[in-house]
């Protein structure tokens, strides 16, 4: 009741008493001597707005109230705030702006208050703009509007001013900033429009200038080094002043200008762009440049083309390096082998060294830039990817005639047999293993490898050649784990075998002592061998010697003993004996092999035999027998002579006991021309004959034949097989399947071992067709149908 | 049975229409479908591939005359003497499409079976009727569909029995003459070079592929895909054409 008793106010004096409030604020603000307001005036301000909107129409003023509110801002912009604005320039206006906005929002917060009463249901009810939106949008719209630019470019000369090095105020910077953020209310469109996008294109000229006279200038690190600077610089002046929405976006204008636009450029620079860096070693440099180029998409491409390029490059120079050092002796690889073998046991290791230095150098050179890709180049999949693929490259060359598989087992073989060529600590072998099978992964031959490496095996077990056990298990264990187990399944049955071998010679020797008739009086070692795991080796028909025939028949029924279910079949290609050969002078221990004894024993009951007989007693072929003649009649050791006295062995000719034959050495090994190449099933390694008429004895060595061509046809048969079973198991899996399909599945299942050529695939395709495991499709001939 | 009778004259009817079919075919017809009216036009149409009616007495009578003294079979003599008769080369093609005709399984002889239900099937009785059809049958090369059958039905024909491939100098013999009919013309490039670098016997795949070859890629190789699934023995086939210059930028260099 008391409302309708209250006195009508009207607009007019309403307003009045309104303007003086309004007065003292601006006086207030405009730092003029005034008090503070007191509660009381506060209140009746409030107290009045609240009144004349209370008001029944036609007095609810409500509406006029919230237009003179607004009016209220703009008259202060108009007479104070834009004057002031309006006659400073750059810096100084930004001062001011920065002191006026404030203020302006500091009327804001108690004009409002004051009409604080129209926020409450007047606007609420109309969904009009808040009393306190309508005031900064007021300056927004008349101070703001006006100045963005002038300010914009004023904050922008100041960044560059700062980019130069001078010293600027960043604090002022910092707020005006602020503004721009402010001014959106919650939005950051205006920020973005009206300076970030110019800034980012200045920053991008600023930047395009420096680089364009700098990519001239400097060598690629000092380039490098400013470019990193003035990113680290850009980055600080974002976390000073700029938004920090504006990082990313200044960051990539500038790795865009610097780096991305002149990449080629910088990394090709001739005296000091990437490969330049790479040859001098530059880690630092190299480090700068992955760090710099990583941020950017595909930055790291180029780099790493480079890194694969110059490792090619150093790899093919070390391959061209030994083929050359091959090629001074005068002769290929192969045949130089060959020729100084049978010249000086010690060429063997000469020419070992050769590979030795050979695959030395390439773990050097892995080692060295997988350095690089650890270090300067965190590690990252593209340069693992650059380095495998360069090594891909030049591991997969021959080096004179050898591939690098062969060269790798051979390596292996040298630092893992007794007195190899290098004198390491047992660390140092574990560590070079370990290499080698790392290298044996970019590879493509690896059956090859295998293959290499199970004969060199076999001759280092079966000679009792090999310098630690434990070594041998270890470098197998090693190839397990990088190729599977069926990769190392036959090697490991071989060093298994020998094991065994050692056992059942003790259980050999206990039978004999148990059975003292059954001595043949003869030291026998026999090591049994499972067929599969060895090599394969040419048994012949060789007849024996009674002594040895007597030792065999010995050793086989010790063996029925403890199996029924096995047999046995002899190489004597690999066995050995120690043979007393009592000559004129003195009597000398002669190590031979099983087929040499043979010959030798013959010439115990007669003193001279023709070829023929020889032939005929021994049943020998022809090329083995002149090879075995060669070796006592025309060799270093001339244990026989021969009639006539001629370098070559023909079937005419007549053998006779040499008495007068003599060395300084008690102990002889005798080379013959065929080696210790051959095997199969089971082996006599060793059969010691003593002889006590004459006694001839000598380790006749052979010259090794081409096994290399052997190795190479059986690893060829092999992949033939290899590729049929993948097939099959590719078309029982998915029954139907395109010729291009089928042979990407066929490699990419087969790559673990070798890289099949295609043509070898669609070979192996026909033959399968032929023979009724697979079918073309009637209507197309690219697919093929696999037949249950 | 009136039922019957419509389904007799229905079917007498399309005889008629057709080709004057005698009322005891289309009886056997409707007998062999157990009197459904459906199922007798289909047995009716199968025959009539079949049909002209041979007289299996005078196509034994013809046999005999070929036949061998001692075997029960027509062997290279017989042969010769029927060339003789329908006065055809023996090396001639049609000598090829006659045997798929009679489903011959071996070159140069027919079994009894093979000739007299051949003849049957064809229909022919008389030396006459088969000298004519000879002519037609020299059109049947012409048949894309046809010919592919007859290529193919070659392989087996031409093979020693017991063997998975055919001996290079048959398949050359049998390639010159199938594609004189086909007009390839790298016909004598591809026997020149299988002697020259292959020299050994022909698969069923290789065979059977080379005429797919001869059709899908046109002679300058132009659409030959190196990737694709052909023969390896097409393949270095291409590449001999590329390596002797016989191909040359889109031209078939004819040296030969």
């Amino acid at each position: 009741m008391t409302m309708n008793q209250r006195k009508i106010i009207e607009l007019e004096e309403g307003w009045d008493f309104m303007q003086n409030g309004i007065t003292k604020l601006k006086r207030i603000l405009e730092g003029l001597p005034e008090p503070q307001f007191s509660s009381e005036e506060y209140m009746m301000l409030y107290t009045t707005i609240y009144n004349m909107c209370t008001q029944k129409p036609p007095n609810d003023y409500s509406q006029q109230l919230y237009e003179k509110y607004k009016e209220a801002f703009e008259e202060y912009i108009s007479s104070s705030v834009l004057p002031s604005l309006r006659e400073k320039h750059d810096e100084f206006m930004l001062r001011e702006l920065v002191k006026r906005w404030p203020n302006h929002k500091v009327m804001v917060r108690w004009l409002s208050r004051f009409f604080h009463y129209l926020d409450r249901y007047f606007i609420a009810r109309r969904s009009l703009p808040a009393l306190n939106e309508v005031g900064l949008t007021c300056f927004r719209d008349q101070v703001y509007q006006e100045l963005k630019g002038k300010v914009r470019d004023a904050v922008i000369a100041l960044i560059d001013q700062e980019r130069e090095g001078e010293q600027i105020d960043r604090a002022l910077l910092k707020n005006v900033l602020d503004l721009f953020v402010e001014i959106g209310m919650g939005q950051m469109v205006d920020y973005e429009n009206d300076f970030e996008d110019d800034m980012l294109k200045d920053s991008a000229s600023y930047y395009s200038r420096k680089a364009s006279n700098w990519i001239v200038e400097d060598s690629c690190p000092d380039y490098m080094l400013k470019a990193e600077q003035c990113l680290k610089k850009e980055r600080d002046r974002v976390s000073h002043y700029l938004h920090s929405s504006s990082e990313q976006k200044l960051v990539e204008k500038v790795q865009n200008e610097l780096l991305v636009v002149y990449s080629t450029q910088l990394l090709e620079k001739e005296h000091s762009g990437c490969r330049v860096l790479l040859r001098d070693d530059k880690v630092e440099d190299l480090s700068r440049m992955y760090r710099l180029f990583h941020k950017i998409p595909k930055g790291l491409e180029p780099i790493a083309n480079i890194f694969k390029q110059h490792i090619t490059a150093e790899g093919t120079a070390l391959v061209q390096q030994a083929e050359d050092a091959a090629g001074n002796k005068g002769c290929s690889y192969g045949l130089y082998v060959q020729v100084l073998t049978s010249i000086a046991p010690q060429a063997e290791s000469a020419v070992g060294s050769l590979e030795q230095v050979f695959v030395r150098k390439v773990i050097e050179l892995h080692d060295k830039y997988m350095a690089y890709v650890n270090d300067c180049f965190a590690n990252h999949s593209l340069f693992h990817k650059a380095l495998k693929e360069a090594f891909e490259v030049f591991c997969n060359k021959n080096v004179s005639g050898c591939s690098s598989a062969e060269l790798l087992a051979s390596f292996c073989d040298n630092i893992l047999k007794k007195g190899g060529v290098e004198k390491l600590s047992d660390e140092a072998i574990e560590d070079t293993l370990d290499k080698v099978v790392k290298l044996l992964a970019y590879i493509s031959d690896k059956d090859l490898f295998a293959e290499f490496y199970r004969k060199k095996l076999s001759r280092r077990l079966l000679f009792d050649k090999s310098a630690n056990d434990d070594h041998e298990r270890l470098i197998l264990t090693k190839l397990k784990q990088q190729c599977g187990g069926q990769f190392t399944s036959k090697m490991e049955g071989m060093v298994t075998d020998l094991t065994l071998a050692k056992e059942n010679q003790n259980h050999f020797e206990e039978y004999l002592g148990k059975n003292p008739n059954a001595n043949p009086g003869i030291d026998l070692t026999v090591t049994v061998l499972t067929t599969g795991f060895w090599p394969s080796y040419k048994s012949s028909d060789l007849s024996l010697p009674v002594e040895m025939v007597k030792c065999v028949e010995v050793f086989k029924e010790f063996y029925q003993t403890k199996t029924k279910h096995r047999r046995l079949s002899w190489i004597y290609s690999l066995g050995t004996c120690n043979i007393n050969g009592k000559f004129e002078q003195k009597t000398i221990e002669l190590i031979v092999g099983t087929y040499q004894a043979a010959a030798l024993l013959l010439f115990n009951a007669s003193d001279r035999l023709s070829y023929s007989d020889i032939k005929t007693q021994l049943n020998l072929a022809d090329d083995d027998l002149v090879r075995l003649l060669q070796s006592l009649s025309c060799a270093k050791y001339k244990i026989l002579t021969k009639e006539p006295n001629s370098r070559t062995v023909t079937p005419s000719d007549l053998f006779e006991f040499n008495p007068k034959f003599t060395d300084r050495m008690r102990r002889i090994r005798v080379r013959d021309a065929l080696s210790l190449s051959l095997s199969l099933i089971c082996t006599v390694s060793g059969v010691i004959l003593e002889d006590s008429n004459r006694s001839i004895v000598h380790q006749i060595p052979l010259p090794p034949v081409d096994e290399r061509k052997r190795v190479v046809e059986d690893v060829d048969k092999d992949r033939r097989y290899a590729i049929d079973a993948s097939i099959v198991r590719i078309m029982k899996s998915r029954k139907v399947l395109g010729h291009q399909q089928l042979v990407m599945e066929c490699v990419e299942q087969l790559s673990r071992m070798f890289k099949p050529d295609f043509k070898a695939i669609k070979k192996r395709i026909e033959d399968l067709i032929t023979r009724d495991y697979l079918e073309r499709d009637k209507d197309n001939p690219n697919l093929f149908r696999y037949l249950a | 049975m009136a039922l019957r009778r419509g389904a007799r004259f229905a079917l007498r009817g399309v005889g008629l229409g057709r080709k004057a079919l005698s009322e005891k075919a289309a009886l056997q017809a409707l007998k062999a479908s157990n009197w459904h009216l459906e199922g007798a036009f289909d047995v009716f149409y199968s025959q009539t591939q079949v049909k002209p009616y041979a007289d299996t007495r005078r196509v034994e009578e013809l046999y005999n005359r070929y036949k061998d003294p001692y075997v029960d079979m027509i062997l290279v003599d017989g042969i010769t003497l029927l060339c003789n008769d329908l006065q055809v080369d023996p090396q001639d093609i049609v000598m090829l499409v006659l045997s798929w005709h009679m489903k011959a399984a071996t070159m140069c002889e027919f079994s009894k079976e093979e000739f007299i239900g051949g003849l049957q099937a064809l229909g022919i009785d008389s030396l006459e009727k088969l000298r004519d059809r000879i002519q037609l049958m020299r059109s049947e090369l012409k048949d894309e569909q046809k010919f592919r059958e007859i290529y193919g039905f070659a392989f087996g024909w031409a093979k020693e029995k017991g063997q998975k491939s055919l001996a290079l100098d048959t398949a050359i013999g049998m390639w010159q003459l199938l594609f004189e009919a086909k007009h390839w013309p790298l016909v004598d490039h591809w026997c020149q070079f299988l002697q020259a670098r292959h020299n050994k016997a022909i698969s069923r795949d290789t065979w059977s592929q080379l005429l797919e070859f001869a059709r899908m890629v046109d002679p300058m190789l132009s659409n030959y895909d190196a990737e694709g699934a052909w023969p390896y023995l097409i393949d270095e086939f291409v590449e001999y054409l590329n390596e002797n210059g016989i191909i040359k930028k889109g031209h078939l260099n004819d040296w030969s």
